[in-house]
């Protein structure tokens, strides 16, 4: 995966007449602010002649057999179209949305609650609650070896406002945002008191203890927050983001892929 | 008992007529029929001679340039997929192979720049 994504901008096409190259892409995506802006929604493949730029878009899309494929939240961009809220980190059946017959997973790091334009497929690893999915299987090692990397894609989506999903429900056992494995090391909690320690540089962390329950975000991109010893701690390092409740329509998995 | 004899003789002869025009509509000929049943009217379509196949024809839909072309096979619609988007050129656009025909998008005008148009072009096409 890390490798995938480092090909990432060498996805061009036929080499053409003239200075411009076609760079190639799948599945909708948002548009370059130099081009408008907002979101191309031509789901199957297609090209464009302008690729990706900075190292917010090495974040937000991975390749796809030379196409760049976006794992982001495209409401975040302005898309308008059906939608599915999931929180937390999942994988992506590529294949399941675009229609070929790829059976490589690609990973989404974003943290909390976002869109995408896709549900998942059918099957164990996701759990739906509250109008939202939860991924609760197994992550892979490529999902956890590129993940100190993707991260980042948090750091991205922090200052985006736009309406996000709102997910209330407490999460189902086994979902991933709330296993120890992926929380740890640069946190520790331990109820009733909230124990965080050892921050690195650049993490920011929300611990939320609603006692008896129990929840714990960990994000990367802002000032390190250093909490010890408190009941209960709330620390938030957030911009204001007007949240409304937003429908979400679901097919229950039976979803084939877009642009077939 | 006469007839019953020519009601179904009408009925066998009505459905020779269907049978022989289904297998009359070439690979093009579909991709134009689904457009237009989806409310897509392009412009006649006019024979091109291009690097993409030998059976060829473009069009417009609004200010989308389009390009179909007819293969002897699927794989062979597939294999031509790549020299579709050369002939797309440098602008937004698509190539894409449904069963033997291929369909070619250009919107070289910039006329869809969030490709609605274009999404719905290749996704009434017919697999």
């Amino acid at each position: 995966m890390i490798l995938a994504v480092g090909a990432l901008g060498l996805a061009a096409g036929p080499a053409l007449a003239g200075n411009a190259k076609q760079v190639r892409y799948i599945g909708i995506h948002p548009l370059p602010k130099a081009e408008g802006g907002g979101i191309c929604y031509i789901e199957g493949p297609h090209v464009h002649i302008y690729g990706l730029s900075g190292d917010s878009d090495k974040l937000q899309y991975r390749d796809h057999h030379g196409a760049n494929y976006f794992v982001g939240d495209p409401v975040a961009y302005g898309y308008d179209g059906e939608r599915y809220a999931y929180k937390g980190h999942h994988p992506i059946h590529v294949a399941a949305v675009v229609g070929d017959d790829d059976p490589a997973d690609v990973y989404c790091y974003i943290n909390g609650p976002h869109f995408h334009y896709f549900a998942p497929p059918e099957g164990p690893d996701f759990k739906l609650a509250g109008d939202a999915y939860f991924y609760v299987g197994e992550p892979p090692r490529a999902y956890v070896e590129a993940r100190p990397a993707m991260m980042k894609i948090n750091a991205v989506y922090q200052p985006l406002v736009y309406t996000r999903p709102v997910v209330e429900i407490d999460a189902p056992v086994g979902w991933i945002g709330a296993r120890a494995e992926f929380v740890a090391p640069a946190v520790v909690v331990a109820p009733p008191a909230a124990a965080i320690v050892a921050p690195r540089a650049g993490v920011s962390v929300e611990a939320h203890i609603p006692a008896p329950s129990l929840h714990v975000e960990v994000g990367i991109g802002l000032p390190g927050v250093v909490v010890h010893e408190r009941p209960a701690v709330i620390v938030r390092e957030r911009p204001v983001i007007i949240q409304e409740r937003v429908r979400v329509k679901h097919d229950n998995g039976r979803h084939r892929g877009h642009w077939k | 008992m006469r007839t019953i004899m020519v009601v179904i003789a009408a009925v066998a002869l009505a459905a020779c007529s269907k049978s022989g025009s289904d297998k009359s509509a070439t690979p093009r000929d579909k991709v134009l029929e689904a457009w237009k049943a989806g409310k897509i009217e392009p412009t006649a379509m006019a024979a091109a001679q291009v690097a993409v196949g030998k059976d060829c024809q473009s069009g417009r839909v609004e200010a989308i340039d389009v390009l179909i072309c007819n293969f002897a096979s699927p794989a062979e619609a597939k294999a031509a997929e790549d020299a579709g988007l050369a002939w797309v050129g440098q602008a937004t656009g698509a190539s894409q192979a449904r069963g033997p025909a291929l369909v070619v998008v250009a919107d070289r005008k910039k006329s869809d720049p969030n490709g609605r148009l274009i999404n719905s072009l290749l996704k009434l096409a017919p697999p």
